[in-house]
């Protein structure tokens, strides 16, 4: 046997945790020990023998969408907790709207604050590795056929690669209630995301800005769709994209598709 | 305080450790199954406590997640005690469970560790497999640097003992 104590001090030695001092007093000895020597191989042995034919696992695809989708849901409820903070603010306002009947107008923005919170998630969401889009393309015939059997409705696609913000691709998204199609452009390094679902027929809205944690989100309506556009990119860049999108949208109404 | 860009930072921070926080869970309850369940609510507990991660230094991210695991697998099984499911924990119908499925000699090693006892099989695995530092090891299983160091070498022991005893 090996002198009582040696094993874990071997042990450490090997596992580059020993200090200096103590390492350099160990080797001293192994080189003298046979039997310290000895134990030292076996224990080197072990290792490459754990190394060869102990596997790691890999989380399986499976697992890691599963987990995404917990997290999903467990981050919901707690989120709004988080806001517990303006929420007296929004009771008080509410209130005060109330005694001006208008009790309807003060839900809308709750809700539109709520909803720009989700909108601006599920973009940050999007930048992480492998979440931009489901369907990668810049040819805006292959990304709005994609949307087909996966919404309820056919978004208008528009590639405006000619004014510099190339189509990158479309994803499905889950906002307000609803599934919702996200396309998805380019501009230099800049991702914009698009987010837009039909809605009741109603008056058209001018772009309604808000800034968050350094991204800018813009929303807006038209008689038939709710947008929601948000980019880390430059509130005149951006304004510039939506006014091309909003031109694009209001042509494809008149032209009766 | 939990903001909606929390999700994302946390996911950044943790998510690349997965493969780390599954070998871990998997050792830990000898079963693909369970292990998939202690991840997945492993990485939903860190997020609950992600505020307190963010506020200690010189903690990895990794270490961290494995922490959780380990509780989380520790106090699964206890909760699965009487649960079907854990008959694989009993050492007989485990290691018959493990030869029928994989009857070669090969096996003998892995067969070995999954029979160490838990204190024994997680140094091994988080040194061995993941090579955690003998601190981390002390966070993760919560017991001081000097046990961690005793238990490792006590588990190496043990291995080569389980490895002549099967030539």
């Amino acid at each position: 046997m090996t002198h009582p104590g040696f094993e874990a001090q071997v042990d450490a030695y090997l596992d580059g945790e020993l200090a200096a001092t103590d390492a350099r007093e160990l080797e001293a000895h192994l080189a003298q020990c046979a039997e310290c020597a000895r134990f030292r191989d076996g224990r080197l042995a072990l290792r490459a023998a754990i190394a060869a034919e102990v596997p790691a696992f890999q989380a399986s695809d499976v697992l890691r969408g599963r987990v995404r989708a917990a997290l999903k849901t467990s981050a919901r409820p707690s989120r709004f907790n988080l806001q517990t903070w303006w929420r007296p603010l929004a009771l008080a306002a509410s209130f005060a709207v109330v005694a001006l009947g208008s009790w309807s107008l003060a839900l809308q923005r709750a809700a539109g604050a709520a909803l720009a919170d989700d909108v601006l998630s599920s973009h940050i969401r999007s930048l992480m590795p492998g979440h931009l889009t489901d369907v990668v393309s810049s040819d805006q015939h292959t990304v709005k056929p994609w949307f087909n059997g996966k919404l309820d409705y056919s978004p208008p696609v528009h590639d405006f690669v000619a004014q510099g913000f190339p189509l990158v691709g479309g994803r499905l998204d889950y906002l307000d209630g609803r599934t919702v199609a996200v396309l998805t452009y380019g501009r230099r390094q800049h991702f914009i995301n698009v987010f837009l679902w039909p809605r009741a027929r109603g008056p058209s809205g001018a772009p309604n800005a808000r800034d968050r944690q350094g991204y800018h989100l813009l929303h807006w309506t038209t008689p038939a769709y709710a947008y929601w556009v948000v980019s880390d990119l430059g509130p005149a860049e951006l304004g510039d994209f939506v006014l091309l999108v909003q031109r694009a949208d209001s042509a494809e109404t008149r032209g009766g598709t | 305080m939990l903001e909606s860009t929390d999700l994302a930072r946390f996911e950044a921070a943790v998510l690349p450790h997965l493969d780390a926080a599954y070998t871990l869970a998997r050792y830990l309850t000898r079963n693909d199954h369970d292990a998939e369940d202690v991840v997945q609510d492993a990485c939903v507990r860190a997020l609950k406590y992600f505020d307190t991660f963010r506020g200690e230094q010189g903690t990895s991210a990794r270490a961290w997640l494995l922490t959780i695991v380990r509780n989380t697998a520790y106090s699964w099984h206890k909760g699965h005690r009487n649960d079907a499911l854990t008959t694989e924990f009993d050492e007989t119908e485990h290691s018959r469970a493990v030869a029928d499925a994989d009857p070669e000699a090969k096996e003998t090693l892995s067969r070995a560790l999954d029979r160490l006892a838990p204190e024994f099989r997680e140094v091994i695995v988080l040194r061995e497999l993941q090579g955690l530092s003998y601190k981390e090891i002390s966070d993760v299983a919560g017991v001081p640097i000097g046990t961690v160091m005793s238990r490792l070498s006590r588990a190496r022991t043990q291995l080569q003992r389980a490895l002549r005893k099967e030539d």
